[in-house]
């Protein structure tokens, strides 16, 4: 068995002079106890797995078509219980204080006007919505589930890199990626004591329903998907399946009455709770993007008369703002009195005039992002790019550069992963789901997301990056 | 439940059951054709040439070579040609596209099945098979295919509405075609001579039952006795064959009668449809001429999926 150790981050596994870090022991004398056939067999009867069951995704203006798998790397990637522990409390904190903030940006502004964020960083974003100004969501929860990425810089310091406050996705592959684990290495789990994955469906439902805005009869819960065209729609149809909940695309609801129905073989039936994984900009034709056909005429009329609640709630998107994360620190301080407990990458602001004058002159050192582009779609990688590159990026900039963020680049760590016969290192996240229910809970570990390019930082699965197994071990009682 | 997962359920029954139809369809003219090519081309090639009666738009291409036999072209053409509407391939393509617009609707068995079989065809349409034997082996493979899918749905599925228009649109293809099939069929069954060529005339009469799935249960009603005046009221009438036309509308009958809601002009067309199969007599088929029958249950069908569409789909 071959294992080739990584020389220049972090490698999550193998420390450089002592061997397997101690929690990651017993699954590499496990792996190392099988044969190269019998682990080729294995691997051959995985991918078989992801192809019959469909559990795919899809690249937008890729030939192969509609669905692809999403790769997956069978070694998984364990957290220890101490660690987790310390992740878990940051991003109760983190989320506690990014739902106060887009609460305060649609009451009274604080914030804005004690000059912890610059006003204009935040009014003037497309995200922000002018038209929800002093409307509170049920429960004045606006992030019901927020998907933050999270990675490990070449010390092995957990830090925050982004959140998804709008419609994060994944969720469904962690899910699956645990199932298909089971199926295929069992041997793995008989010597950790893995924290299940499994309740997630059904906190999320519970998450929802906290929600309702007629909480004493029987609420009802539908997921809003585009249709079978975007990119998450087995992820869509993964949770209303695992929820009970009616899949609908926008088609399929009205509204009458200030109240939303389904059209459904029985006539008209009462919607509660939206839980839309389609973008906010796509909602309501009369409210936001005239042009939208995905989205349900009227809808923001009866959330705005709190007939229906929305999640994540239109207009969180200001909180997951890349500029915005730059003030992430001062806001957990502002709103909370606390120390963030989770660090974050030193970010510069394109807004501020300094920080842009230091991205001009240092491109080549950065990685330089629109503000509201996702999906590792429009980012600049300073280091590998080409100078005509930087040039054209710098032209596009300095036409706004309020618009821009620059971090520098961060070694990512790295995890073992079987390619071609070895395992080679290749470089990883973890992106944790937080629910805003009645509590603030935490899916123990998420969806590592793994570059499976040699060398490659861009995870993300529309530039084909592959996801693993993230297990969080339960605390032993000794 | 939601219109459009309604429809998207009963178009995944329609499909499904076409595919199995076409599918066996293949298989019985097959062994119809290579039994038969040699002693009488001309029946063999009437035999093929019912297809294109059956699924009108369908269009079959050239063989692949002088000394191919008469069923390799069409068993290419209605198997696993992608652009043909009405071969095997693109019915479950079709099934499989509303199967997984609908995933939170299935069981997961179902769809994996589903997926399976389709997936296993597709393979089959990309290597280009063309030799008959290859095509017959693949052909049985996605038969089987095929019933595990109603197998999973037969096993896994609840009861429910989804259940019901799923059951409704399998139930009404099967009520259709077989109306359409017969309609093709019987007049040159009929007007042939059992004299002229005894063994070939039983074959035809034989190879109609097994085109209809009907053959063993024939046998158990009737014995080994292939008498036309048995065969064709036992495909029409017979309460039990759950291939018989009586059968299938008895099927979309109580399908209409347990969706909720109040019953509709589809219910009226298909009660009226049932009862005229179950209280036949001789003025149902007057001097035995069984077309005008077959055409009114082929209008009927046409006329309770309009209905269908109208109080289910589009509301």
């Amino acid at each position: 068995m071959k294992w080739v150790p990584d020389t220049s981050a972090y490698d999550e596994t193998f420390d450089r002079a002592a061997g397997p870090r101690p929690h990651y022991r017993a699954l590499v004398t496990t792996l190392e106890s099988f044969t190269q056939t019998e682990i080729d067999r294995r691997e051959r009867l995985q991918k078989i797995s992801l192809v019959d069951q469909g559990i795919t995704f899809t690249v937008y203006g890729e030939k192969e078509g509609l669905e692809r798998i999403f790769p997956f790397d069978f070694v998984p990637r364990i957290i220890p219980a101490r660690e987790w522990e310390r992740i878990e409390a940051g991003l109760i904190q983190r989320v506690t204080a990014l739902n106060l903030f887009i609460n305060d940006v649609y009451q009274e502004q604080k914030c804005l006007r004690d000059k912890v964020v610059p006003p204009e960083l935040v009014l003037s974003r497309r995200e922000y919505k002018r038209a929800l100004l002093r409307l509170t969501p049920p429960r004045q929860i606006y992030t019901h589930v927020v998907g933050t990425d999270i990675i490990r810089n070449d010390r092995g310091d957990y830090l925050i890199l982004e959140d998804n406050c709008r419609c994060p996705s994944g969720v469904s592959y962690v899910l699956e990626n645990r199932n298909l684990l089971h199926r295929v290495f069992p041997e793995f789990f008989t010597r950790y004591p893995v924290r299940p994955v499994r309740e997630y469906p059904r906190l999320l439902l519970d998450t929802l329903l906290w929600s309702a805005p007629r909480a004493s009869e029987n609420p009802v819960a539908v997921v809003l998907t585009p249709g079978i065209h975007n990119s998450a729609y087995f992820e869509h149809s993964f949770l209303a399946r695992e929820m009970g909940a009616f899949l609908v695309q926008g088609r399929d609801l009205v509204v009458e009455d200030s109240a939303v129905y389904m059209r459904t073989t029985a006539g008209r039936q009462r919607v509660d709770v939206i839980y839309r994984r389609v973008d906010e900009d796509f909602l309501d034709p009369l409210a936001f993007r005239r042009d939208s056909l995905l989205g349900v005429p009227g809808l923001v009329n009866v959330y705005r008369e709190g007939n229906v609640a929305i999640a994540n709630a239109p207009g969180a998107g200001v909180a997951d703002d890349k500029a915005v994360y730059a003030y992430m620190p001062a806001l957990i301080k502002y709103y909370l009195g606390q120390e963030p407990l989770l660090g974050q990458v030193p970010t510069y602001v394109g807004l501020r005039r300094d920080d842009f004058a230091y991205m001009r002159e240092h491109m080549a050192e950065l990685v330089v992002k629109t503000t509201g582009d996702s999906g590792g779609y429009n980012m600049l990688m300073g280091p590998f790019a080409a100078r005509r590159e930087v040039d054209a990026y710098l032209a596009q900039m300095k036409k706004a550069p309020g618009n821009y963020i620059a971090q520098p680049l961060i070694e990512l760590s790295s995890h073992p992963t079987y390619v071609d016969g070895r395992f080679e290192p290749r470089r990883i996240d973890l992106r944790p789901f937080i629910l805003y229910g009645e509590t603030i809970r935490v899916l123990p570990g998420g969806l590592t997301r793994v570059a499976l390019r040699p060398g490659s930082y861009v995870v993300n699965s529309s530039q084909g990056g592959g996801s693993k197994d993230t297990w969080v071990l339960a605390a032993r009682n000794t | 439940m939601l219109s459009r997962v309604a429809d998207a359920l009963y178009w995944m029954g329609r499909y499904l059951e076409r595919s199995e139809n076409i599918t066996r369809l293949l298989l019985v003219t097959e062994d119809f054709s290579t039994e038969t090519q040699g002693l009488a081309e001309q029946v063999a090639q009437a035999a093929w040439k019912d297809l294109l009666a059956i699924f009108p738009a369908a269009q079959v291409g050239a063989p692949a070579s002088a000394f191919a036999p008469l069923s390799q072209a069409y068993l290419v053409g209605f198997f696993l040609d992608p652009a043909n509407p009405y071969s095997v391939h693109y019915s479950l393509r079709k099934a499989r596209e509303n199967a997984r617009s609908v995933r939170e609707a299935l069981t997961v068995e179902v769809f994996l099945a589903i997926n399976e079989t389709f997936r296993a065809l597709d393979a089959d349409a990309r290597r280009g098979l063309v030799d008959p034997p290859a095509l017959r082996d693949a052909l049985s493979a996605a038969h089987k295919g095929l019933f595990s899918t109603i197998g999973a749905i037969e096993h896994t599925f609840t009861r429910d509405d989804s259940w019901l228009f799923l059951k409704l649109g399998e139930s009404l293809e099967r009520v259709y075609r077989t109306a359409l099939i017969l309609r093709t069929k019987l007049p040159a069954l009929g007007a042939s001579e059992p004299r002229a060529d005894v063994a070939l005339y039983y074959t035809q009469w034989r190879t109609l039952l097994r085109a209809l799935g009907s053959l063993e249960n024939y046998r158990r009603a009737y014995g080994a006795r292939l008498e036309p005046q048995l065969v064709v009221p036992f495909l029409l009438f017979d309460p039990h064959s759950p291939r018989s036309l009586r059968f299938g509308a008895e099927a979309v009958k109580r399908c209409l009668e347990r969706i909720s809601g109040e019953p509709g002009p589809a219910s009226r067309i298909i009660g009226r449809l049932h009862a005229g199969l179950c209280y036949h007599d001789e003025r149902t088929a007057p001097g035995g001429d069984y077309a005008p029958l077959l055409d009114g249950v082929v209008d009927a069908s046409g006329q309770a999926h309009d209905a269908l569409a109208g109080q289910y789909f589009a509301t």
